[in-house]
């Protein structure tokens, strides 16, 4: 499961936790069950605005059973050590370190490539093309083996369409042959500058188009 | 330069075609290439790494204070008096009690924007482009703009040009003589050179000082 939907998944439950606390005590508070004329089931909880959010009797009702104790803690833990393995996953690198490189005609020969160089070469190749200003080159893990994700920012005046071809069959196409994948999927983002000579904004006055 | 869109002739092609749902399917455009037909292409969706980041330390810092406290007191040591303020506070304030329903209505919210924030792809500074080969593709807003103010800057009788894009339609309200149909046909096609996966409305408007506002519709 890719890190995004481990995030949604967890931030709809969280959600969903938080929002039903939340309806539960105001219908209660507000007596919305009285005044809608609603009657809930016996077991509902909170429904009078003149009971307690949590009386004592509520929070110690199982607590001389002999397994509320062992299962507080043990509850608590799994949510803590949950909570550490959420968060470190979302500092952790999201490619590999390395990657294999086919080495045909040598079978005993195991080749693997940093990923940084990869990133590096991908980056010169991108960096080269026409209009293009700066870019950025990461290799991800992703289902359906490694993925390219791409930042490029264009001169302006820059020609989107023909930077995503030129990626596509240009450096794109040159990694995926190089590592002997049969597909190499990238996602580009594209960003575009400004011209100089459209900053000052002042009506009435005709600005002269400056080429860089 | 001005890539007129091959897109219309399939689309008039297909439609005596199968009624079912013709803009999917790409054999019935046979004389088109299927690049330029407009493939259903996904909204990237963000990895919410920063939402999930605070979530996670929310919830660590109150389970973490509560796993110790517990711990504590069943290896006899005495309750912190953070845990036993709150027991008391939540055994003696009542339902209809301004701070807890304050409280909860602050919970609710702050679920529903979590929900939100599951559910809603996200990422709404970019446009995705059409892909290219195994290439998927993303423009920011800003550099779509960027684009048409350059493009417009360049043109005759532009004095001072505002434009303003959401994720739909792009609104240009330009001062000066020029005439607005003539600068709409020069913006659209500088928009069709972007090759968005959704084409934008374009709509071009005079803000003359003098003759008031006339409209260009799109």
């Amino acid at each position: 499961m890719s890190r995004s939907t481990v995030n949604r998944v967890l931030l709809g439950v969280a959600g969903v936790v938080l929002l039903a606390v939340g309806v539960l005590v105001l219908a209660g508070g507000l007596d919305l069950y009285g005044r809608l004329g609603v009657d809930p089931p016996s077991w509902w909880p909170l429904t009078s605005p003149d009971q307690p959010v949590v009386s004592v009797r509520t929070r110690t009702r199982w607590v001389d059973a002999s397994w509320w104790w062992p299962a507080v803690i043990g509850g608590l833990t799994v949510l803590v050590a949950g909570m550490i393995w959420w968060l470190f996953a979302q500092l952790r690198r999201s490619g590999p370190a390395s990657i294999d490189v086919p080495t045909p005609g040598a079978p005993g020969l195991r080749l693997r490539l940093r990923t940084h160089a990869l990133e590096d070469a991908l980056e010169t190749g991108t960096v080269v093309l026409p209009e293009v200003e700066r870019a950025g080159v990461r290799l991800v893990r992703a289902p359906g083996g490694p993925r390219l994700r791409g930042a490029v920012r264009l001169t302006p005046g820059g020609d989107p369409a023909a930077l995503v071809e030129h990626f596509d069959t240009g450096p794109r196409a040159d990694a995926a042959a190089s590592l002997g994948l049969t597909a190499l999927r990238a996602d580009l983002r594209v960003r575009v500058l400004r011209a100089k000579h459209t900053e000052p904004r002042r009506r009435g006055r005709r600005r002269q188009p400056r080429v860089r | 330069m001005t890539e007129q869109t091959p897109g219309t002739p399939s689309e008039g092609a297909a439609e005596p075609g199968p009624p079912t749902e013709p803009p999917t399917e790409p054999s019935t455009g046979a004389p088109s290439e299927p690049r330029t037909v407009a493939a259903r292409v996904p909204r990237p969706r963000s990895a919410r790494t920063a939402a999930a980041v605070l979530v996670a330390t929310g919830v660590l810092v109150i389970a973490g204070a509560l796993l110790y406290d517990v711990v504590a007191v069943r290896t006899g040591h005495p309750a912190l008096r953070w845990r036993a303020e709150t027991a008391d506070e939540l055994a003696t304030r009542h339902l209809d009690d301004l701070w807890v329903l304050i409280g909860a209505g602050a919970a609710a919210l702050l679920g529903g924007r979590l929900l939100w924030l599951a559910f809603a792809p996200g990422l709404r500074r970019w446009l995705a482009l059409r892909p290219h080969g195994e290439t998927a593709a993303a423009i920011d807003r800003a550099g779509v703009g960027h684009l048409l103010a350059d493009r417009a800057a360049g043109l005759p009788g532009v004095e001072h040009i505002v434009i303003r894009i959401n994720r739909r339609r792009v609104r240009v309200t330009l001062v000066g003589p020029a005439d607005p149909a003539f600068v709409q046909a020069r913006l659209r096609e500088e928009l069709a050179r972007v090759t968005l996966a959704r084409p934008l409305r374009l709509d071009v408007r005079a803000d003359r000082p003098g003759s008031g506002t006339r409209g260009a519709g799109g």
